[in-house]
């Protein structure tokens, strides 16, 4: 079980950033795209296999050519007003067939990354996920951010289009954190480190869907930007967000006009408690999104070799 | 922590059962998986090695934290247990190892499994035995599709009637362990005999036949294969057969021996129609 770090670069007090796949893949594709954004460098990477299964061989003319694992891999960036370490994250590690990070290798996953995070220094930690919410699709999600202090609470209530999690209703002041987006933000803590997770929101109907969720990870990356004091071209992401909102037009375009006259509802009213349709309604959502996917998914599996 | 010592190296001895000392020189490995064996063919393979060979058991790797141990799996009214056993054929110096894929942590068995063969038992070379489903007819010649881990030793090789694999996608296990093999520097091969596809939940003799000859030719094994030959007869009898009483399976055959292909509906219509027929 190993790190392997290509450079030992000076940096001083980085923060580290990390992104993982999770609801919508909101986190990944928000820290992913500021990564990109501020052409951070490759520092490092852990080891894949103690985590993962290879997902390709490659064999041509009778040569196995290689295995392809799910990339754990550590950036950096030096800025003006502070250093920057990226850890993306193909996969989150998991022991039987969740998704989400669980048990002793999630636990050893969160201490590798913090391992590197602290030989640069580093001293706060951002994860960055979804928070399912039940906000119409056509509003600007907000960010939801937990944190592992009162100080940072100060803080973070500054940052723009920002909420504390207890500011939602019906979840009586307590909740999880799933995966390594929680996880390493607690052992973080454990380790006397600051922690930050700022959770686009998604709309509760689409948080089993497929497809990502741009628009909440714009939401997030403004936040980023903020802090950072950095202005980001948000070009790329402007494109996907068009693309996916045209998928959930059609689906929403579907929704019997008794259910889309309850949900629009929720165009007008800043969420603080599940409303705008009724626990049918949201089951009847379910049924005919899972629908729509499976039919989409029903176009064969692949061997294997 | 306890380790098995032979020559210079270690192997963790919490891993395995060892029931015998291996009396084995400088063994090949040959290694079989028994999870979704396409046409029976690994474990007719180990069967016939084993027997023939007076293949004996001397090791297992312990199935605690590779397998789920929350209750005993059954099939066919038959109990199944987990069992990932080693034998050695001292004549013929071949180890051999005979398992179900784990369902955890491939990457310490598949390393648990490569530290015995390579530090304890010192092989020379790896091969992997898996079936591989084929759209051909079954009267036609069987191919055995090869994938080998160095260039040298694919060179070694040539002159066997092998044809190379390119392919890519999800991994096998056996290219896993190919793989975990040539970052040892062990020379490996995975053997994939085609099976056709209407054979590969019964028995596919024929390929059985060709792999067990080309492990023979390559082993200098002196194996009779003879036997295989009325298992071989009846099958092709059976279906003959079935194609006289059956016009749709004759033609659906006919086509796949022209070169030609079957929609989804046909080829499942065939497959079980033959598995029906020979499971009799």
């Amino acid at each position: 079980m190993g790190i392997r770090l290509f450079k030992e670069p000076e940096l001083e007090k980085p923060d580290l950033i990390c992104g993982w796949p999770g609801i919508g893949n909101i986190g990944l594709i928000a820290v992913d795209t500021l990564k990109g954004v501020l052409k951070a460098e490759e520092l490092g990477e852990i080891e894949p296999w103690d985590f993962f299964y290879p997902k390709k061989v490659s064999i041509k003319n009778g040569l196995l050519e290689g295995l392809e694992f799910p990339t754990s891999k550590f950036y950096y960036q030096r800025l003006e007003k502070r250093d920057l370490i990226f850890f993306i994250g193909e996969e989150q590690p998991t022991e039987g067939e969740r998704m989400y990070a669980t048990g002793e290798k999630a636990y050893q996953m969160a201490n590798l990354v913090l391992d590197v995070a602290e030989r640069f220094g580093c001293q706060r930690v951002y994860t960055s996920g979804a928070c399912v919410s039940p906000i119409h699709h056509t509003v600007k999600p907000r960010v939801v951010s937990v944190v592992s202090s009162e100080k940072l609470v100060e803080e973070v209530i500054r940052y723009q289009n920002t909420i504390l999690i207890s500011e939602i209703g019906g979840r009586e002041g307590e909740g999880v954190i799933t995966g390594l987006n929680g996880l390493l933000l607690a052992v973080a803590k454990k380790r006397g480190l600051e922690g930050i997770c700022l959770m686009g929101e998604i709309p509760d109907w689409l948080s089993g869907s497929p497809f990502p969720y741009p628009k909440a990870s714009k939401s997030v990356l403004e936040v980023f930007a903020d802090i950072l004091g950095i202005r980001v071209d948000f070009g790329f992401l402007g494109k996907m967000v068009a693309q996916i909102e045209e998928i959930v037009e059609r689906l929403y375009e579907g929704f019997p006009p008794e259910i889309k006259e309850r949900y629009d509802e929720r165009k007008f009213v800043v969420q603080a408690k599940p409303r705008g349709i009724t626990e049918e309604d949201a089951k009847w959502i379910k049924e005919h999104i899972d629908e729509f996917f499976k039919k989409r998914g029903e176009q064969g599996g692949q061997s294997s070799v | 922590m306890n380790f098995l010592r032979k020559g210079g190296n270690r192997v963790d001895k919490a891993l395995f059962e060892i029931y015998q000392s291996p009396q084995l020189r400088n063994p090949s490995l040959i290694v079989a998986w028994q999870t979704r064996d396409v046409g029976k063919l690994s474990v007719k393979i180990i069967h016939f090695l084993n027997e023939k060979l007076g293949g004996q058991k001397i090791a297992e790797i312990k199935p605690s934290g590779f397998f789920p141990l929350g209750g005993a799996a059954f099939k066919d009214n038959l109990l199944r247990v987990p069992e990932s056993k080693f034998s050695a054929c001292q004549k013929s110096d071949l180890l051999i190892f005979q398992s179900e894929e784990p369902k955890y942590e491939w990457y310490n068995f598949l390393n648990g499994l490569l530290d015995f063969a390579q530090h304890y038992c010192h092989i020379k070379e790896l091969y992997t035995v898996s079936g591989t489903v084929s759209l051909t007819a079954h009267t036609a010649p069987r191919r055995i599709l090869a994938v080998y881990n160095q260039p040298e030793f694919q060179k070694m090789l040539q002159g066997y009637g092998l044809e190379d694999m390119t392919w890519e996608g999800p991994p096998a296990i056996s290219s896993y362990l190919l793989w975990l093999a040539k970052r040892r520097d062990i020379p490996g091969i995975s053997l994939w005999p085609e099976i056709p596809f209407y054979l590969a939940a019964g028995e596919d003799p024929v390929a059985t036949k060709l792999t067990l000859s080309f492990l023979d030719s390559r082993f200098s094994l002196g194996l009779d294969l003879g036997e295989l030959d009325s298992d071989i007869g009846n099958q092709n009898e059976k279906i003959a057969q079935l194609r006289e009483e059956d016009a749709e399976i004759n033609e659906y055959i006919n086509r796949l021996e022209s070169g030609l292909s079957l929609n989804e509906e046909e080829q499942v219509r065939l497959a079980r129609a033959v598995y029906e027929l020979l499971k009799e």
